[in-house]
């Protein structure tokens, strides 16, 4: 057929603008992070664009200054602890929301959404208020608390939709061949949930690594994190430094991706 | 495990049932979904739960698994009270529904697995799984996880994984639900083999009764919390004891009727014995119906509708207010009615009607 019909016409471009608003969103979701790219290369020491010439000065700069590299290992620090606890006390919560056999379970459910639910301004507000009323000042392990109540619920959610997901059967099953209830916990139900627990630790670690909404009120005013020092860094300098700490959390993000999706398949991940 | 090796050692005696479900009531709240039942089964015995949803059969099995405690009655096995039990040290193995395998752990891992929770050593694990695998035909597949079976050996796995921990009582949950229908006319019989080549005790819940007339040496048709009956399939077909049973297995016609001295007299002028009074409903299954030419009996009506299925005719037949069910085999030297034909039927075997007392 030479020429398309009007019906076809439409398809066409229908389909071509969902195909365009797709991409114009991608482009949205990458552009930034590759622009911070690009210029974290560039050899001028001010923040330019388009950049002229290609060094890693920037990055070595970075690891030269000794507040950045101590910014880094407290976010790390922060990140790891926040990870640990959402799991500590992620697994039994999730646990009871979706196999308690009592009245309340989906209020916990709920309940343990709100802070994650309220902003976190207001958040660290509260949790920094609430710690000097009994005496605690901010610190890395106030920091990670405060992050810990702010994410806990994104590793609830993740472990609960896993969960309602699993047979009930396995675990009876598991009991029926003569395990007892710990047993069935170590050797069908936790396993079974390694890759949700996966997945929502790459998130938790990542909001312990860089959030700043809560952590601005709550960190340590001595144990600054990662984004505070970058905020700071923005206010006081214009070179491509900042771009290049923003590249060195980029490549950070990018392998803990990996890493899960190594482990447990991207699928995995989607979950 | 000391109650299941208690109990295994107890079962000497041949003759005494394995299991014995007595007087068993299982609520929810205020809803009862058993209303005392009982039910033994002997050594070596297969009998089957049938019910639609919602009567109790999958209740009662769990109650015998241990996954629901009964609020009344007792379940003994071996002679052993086994409701104080925990259901990790029951000596019963569940085939579930879904299989329930475990989709982390191999072939083998899966039939370890109870050996494994029993502490039991390792060289022992891996000759008796061996040997479980070897009765099921899954020699060879130790190795695969279970998403790389088909649904036939799937169910084989879960088989295997009860067997190997040599349980008193098998009890097997709708274990062809997951199968598709091609498959499972093969599989009932298959499994029905394997059960007995075992010489396992098991109990089947079903609610399909042609899979329940297939597999069992009695049948327990259960209506509302109730067991109804418990006898052998041929008895359940053609002595149903009451007018649910009869009902529920296979067509049948009820007919409505007058007792006199002692006898029913059927719409088509024979009469049968009864121990009944005043007004009872006859049971006549379509198998038992003859449809002949208008005027050779009493029983008239109109053929309303007629149907070819393979090797069988069948016709409704609208005499008076009832619609009757009449199947036939199909010869060639009888004609077939035809729809609109006016007819006569005849009860084939009297004696072989049964009678219930009108509600």
């Amino acid at each position: 057929m030479k020429f398309p019909d009007r019906s076809a016409l439409g398809d066409m471009l229908g389909t071509g603008a969902i195909v365009g608003m797709g991409l114009f969103a991608l482009f949205l979701l990458v552009a930034p992070s590759i622009i911070v790219l690009i210029i974290s290369f560039d050899t001028r020491a001010f923040v330019s664009f388009p950049p002229q010439g290609f060094t890693f000065d920037w990055y070595l700069r970075v690891f030269e200054q000794r507040v950045l590299v101590e910014a880094m290992l407290n976010s790390l620090q922060v990140g790891i602890t926040v990870t640990l606890l959402c799991i500590i006390m992620g697994v039994p919560t999730a646990l009871v929301c979706v196999r308690g056999q009592f009245r309340g379970t989906t209020a916990l459910s709920i309940f343990v959404l709100v802070p994650h639910m309220v902003p976190g301004i207001v958040l660290g507000v509260a949790v920094l208020f609430a710690a000097a009323a009994i005496g605690i000042s901010p610190s890395i392990g106030l920091q990670s608390i405060s992050i810990t109540v702010f994410v806990l619920a994104v590793m609830v959610r993740t472990l609960m939709s896993r969960l309602q997901r699993m047979d009930p059967a396995l675990e009876e099953a598991a009991a029926n061949l003569g395990a007892s209830p710990f047993q069935t916990l170590r050797t069908v139900t936790f396993p079974l949930l390694m890759p949700a627990i996966l997945a929502g630790a790459v998130f938790t670690f990542i909001e312990g690594f860089d959030n700043i909404s809560v952590a601005i009120f709550t960190h340590g005013f001595r144990d600054r994190p990662l984004p505070v020092e970058l905020l700071a860094l923005v206010q006081t300098t214009n070179t491509p430094l900042v771009a290049a700490v923003s590249g060195v959390q980029i490549v950070l993000a990018i392998i803990a991706l990996i890493v899960v999706a190594a482990s447990i398949g991207l699928e995995g991940v989607n979950e | 495990m000391t109650i299941a090796q208690d109990i295994s050692l107890a079962s000497s005696d041949k003759t005494a049932p394995v299991l014995r479900v007595e007087n068993v009531s299982k609520r929810f709240g205020t809803f009862t979904v058993l209303q005392s039942c009982s039910i033994s089964v002997s050594e070596g015995e297969i009998v089957t739960l049938l019910g639609s949803s919602g009567c109790g059969k999958t209740t009662l099995l769990r109650c015998i698994a241990g996954f629901w405690a009964p609020e009344e009655g007792m379940i003994l096995i071996d002679g052993h009270n086994t409701v104080p039990v925990p259901v990790n040290r029951r000596p019963v193995g569940v085939v579930f529904q879904s299989y329930a395998l475990f989709p982390h752990l191999t072939v083998e891992g899966n039939v370890a697995y109870g050996l494994r929770m029993r502490g039991v050593p390792r060289s022992e694990i891996s000759r008796r799984v061996a040997d479980a695998l070897e009765s099921v035909s899954l020699r060879g597949f130790e190795n695969r996880y279970p998403s790389q079976l088909s649904g036939g050996q799937q169910q084989r796995v879960a088989i295997a994984r009860v067997l190997v921990l040599e349980p008193r009582v098998l009890l097997l949950d709708e274990p062809f639900n997951a199968l598709d229908a091609k498959l499972r006319g093969t599989m009932q019989i298959e499994l029905r083999e394997l059960i007995k080549r075992l010489g396992m005790t098991a109990i089947f819940v079903t609610h399909d009764q042609e899979e329940a007339l297939t597999m069992s040496d009695r049948i327990a048709v259960m209506q509302g919390g109730r067991i109804e009956q418990v006898a052998p399939p041929d008895e359940i077909f053609d002595r149903p004891a009451t007018a649910y049973v009869a009902d529920f297995i296979g067509l049948s016609n009820f007919i409505p009727c007058k007792v006199r001295d002692g006898k029913v007299t059927l719409p088509d002028g024979q009469s049968v014995a009864t121990k009944e009074s005043d007004t009872v409903k006859v049971m006549i299954r379509p198998h038992n119906l003859r449809v002949t030419a208008q005027g050779t009996g009493p029983w008239q009506g109109q053929v309303r509708f007629q149907r070819n299925i393979g090797p069988l005719i069948e016709y409704i037949v609208t005499a008076g207010e009832a619609e009757i069910r009449v199947v036939a085999m199909r010869q060639d030297r009888t004609r077939p009615w035809s729809e609109g034909d006016a007819i006569s039927l005849e009860v084939i075997d009297p004696e072989y009607c049964t009678i219930y007392p009108a509600v």
